[in-house]
């Protein structure tokens, strides 16, 4: 971890294949923008060109060295901001905006790159925090239960619904209560409050935490992220390309998919039994930490980890997910400010979904590629040369510094 | 009965369950006071949420089955924000998910019982809420039998 020496990175690897052994450092990101906060006179195209023009100055690429472009749901449409754009590319992607998506999208644009099907692929969002036309909650109604487990007969509402129940089901298990998420909070404020873009930042303590109204029990109000508007630009070439560029590449290091399926529900760490999830002790297999082989590290070599932190109990199960700590340890991990800036394991630099902002994880993923540049100031991770954006569902990406 | 898409209830603001076409056996049943479920013809297994194939062993024959309606309560939370004025005068109220002694777990309100006397564990039977002529809503109670 921080301070420790380079990791020496097998090169080659038995149980890779010959494609992802060639994968690896090959692509990286060569260009981000960013903007947070409120924008109630702006569209969420507006915003995602704002972000396309940010990310090209970062870069130094110019508007028709992008041959690729991929968006999510209910921001502008890829054809729209390709329209209103005036650019035509040979690679177009659109998916579902939920964070579990937002690695796997930036992973696809880095198979487009490795697979010669674009050369520079932009991923763009622009995000109006209250849907402005678009049918985000009619999602709790689908058939089954809603993307989060809603029930709407039942008053099961919201995403906070998910990670409460997560969290009751991981406290059962474990031991621990509410408590135990006031320093994650906490810790992330802290790094907020080195972070001129961020929309939390007046200080907070674990009095003011305990403080804080329940909305659902076993979460607190601190516990959940607000919702704001936003823009937002990744984008991926070859590294060769992204050396070119103006800043030191983030290389796409090692990588892997949402895990996904009734073990995994969508706020939850595998084996909590919450909704259909058998009811064991999680550890990772082989598996769960192919993004580490793949990149030629295990997760002691990490320096800073990014994960999606909508609501503070899915830092606890990151933590475990990628074996940071063992089964039921993360209450005791995140204290006395080991995932604090200067601890062992920094942990949501930026101050995360819960206090930078939220833009669906596209920002802890701009903040993961700074981290790695380096370019962090007072909150940069000092020697981050291989930063992690790994989450509770086991998506990951594994990003180093350029040489 | 027939498939419904409303979401809410006019009259009472409250919402409504999606009726789902493959679902009306489950909707007519919970009419009747009784819990039916999907049984699979070829593992016998019970499986929940609703779906056209049995996730045990991808089955496509199944009968809806009588259950118990005996369960114990798996997991639970406590809304204190209300998030529709319906639910205004409810907070705080507590969504359970409750697992049947056949196997699946069911996401319900507890009825009959005071927020803080909830406990994982806690043994429960099922309980019927006609929310409007044409839908009653599966619920739980405290099982004192």
């Amino acid at each position: 971890m921080t301070g420790m020496a380079a990791p020496v990175i097998p090169r080659t690897d038995a149980n890779l294949t010959e494609a992802a052994r060639a994968f690896r450092d090959k692509t990286a990101v060569a260009g981000v923008g960013l903007t947070l906060g409120k924008f109630p006179e702006r569209t969420a195209l507006s915003l995602a060109i704002e972000a396309f023009k940010l990310a090209l100055d970062d870069s130094g690429l110019k508007r028709d060295d992008i041959d690729g472009l991929i968006t999510l749901s209910f921001g502008s449409d890829y054809d729209r901001f390709l329209e209103a754009t005036g650019l035509n590319v040979r690679y177009a992607h659109q998916g579902w905006t939920h964070g579990r998506f937002i690695s796997p999208t930036l992973q696809f644009a880095a198979m487009a790159v490795g697979m010669g099907m674009a050369k520079a692929v932009a991923i763009v969002n622009g995000k109006r925090g209250k849907a402005f036309g678009q049918p985000t909650d009619i999602e709790m109604w689908r058939q089954g239960l809603g993307p989060h487990g809603e029930s709407p007969a039942y008053g099961a509402l919201r995403p906070a619904f998910g990670a409460a129940i997560s969290a009751q089901r991981y406290f059962h298990l474990y031991g621990g209560s509410n408590d135990d998420l006031g320093p994650i909070c906490v810790a992330f404020r802290k790094h907020a409050r080195m972070n001129p873009i961020a929309v939390r930042r007046d200080p907070m303590t674990l009095d003011n935490y305990r403080r804080s109204p329940w909305i659902v029990a076993p979460l607190r109000l601190l516990d959940c992220c607000q919702i704001n508007d936003g823009g937002s630009c990744i984008i991926v070439t070859s590294a060769e390309r992204a050396r070119d560029c103006r800043k030191t590449p983030a290389l796409i290091s090692g990588m892997q998919g949402v895990h996904a399926g009734p073990d995994y529900h969508n706020l939850a760490l595998p084996g909590l039994g919450v909704a259909q999830q058998n009811v064991y002790n999680y550890t990772p297999s082989a598996d769960d930490l192919y993004s580490y082989r793949m990149a030629g590290i295990t997760h002691k070599d990490v320096n800073a980890l990014i994960t999606y932190d909508a609501f503070s109990p899915l830092v606890l199960f990151a933590l475990e997910r990628f074996g940071f700590c063992g089964p039921g340890e993360a209450r005791e991990f995140v204290k006395n400010g080991r995932i604090e800036l200067g601890g062992e394991l920094p942990v949501n630099t930026s101050g995360g979904l819960l206090s930078e902002g939220h833009l669906s994880g596209w920002n802890l993923l701009i903040e993961a590629v700074r981290q790695t540049r380096g370019e962090c100031g007072e909150r940069q991770v000092k020697n981050a040369e291989v930063v992690q954006y790994g989450c509770f569902l086991g998506e990951s990406l594994i990003f180093r510094r350029a040489s | 009965m027939k498939p419904s898409m409303q979401r809410i209830d006019e009259a009472t603001g409250r919402y409504l369950p999606v009726i789902y076409p493959e679902e009306l056996p489950y909707w007519e049943a919970l009419k009747q006071r009784r819990l039916e479920l999907q049984r699979c013809k070829s593992c016998a297994k019970v499986w929940y949420p609703i779906g056209p194939a049995c996730p045990h062993c991808l089955g496509l024959e199944f009968d809806w089955s009588l259950m118990s309606g005996r369960g114990i309560i798996h997991n639970f939370v406590v809304y204190h924000k209300a998030w529709t004025p319906w639910l205004e005068k409810r907070v705080p109220y507590a969504v359970i998910q409750v697992e049947l002694e056949e196997g699946p777990r069911l996401t319900t309100n507890l009825l009959n019982c005071p927020v803080d006397k909830i406990c994982i564990g806690m043994r429960v039977e099922a309980a019927f809420e006609d929310v409007t002529d044409e839908i009653t809503l599966l619920q739980f109670q405290p099982n004192t039998g």
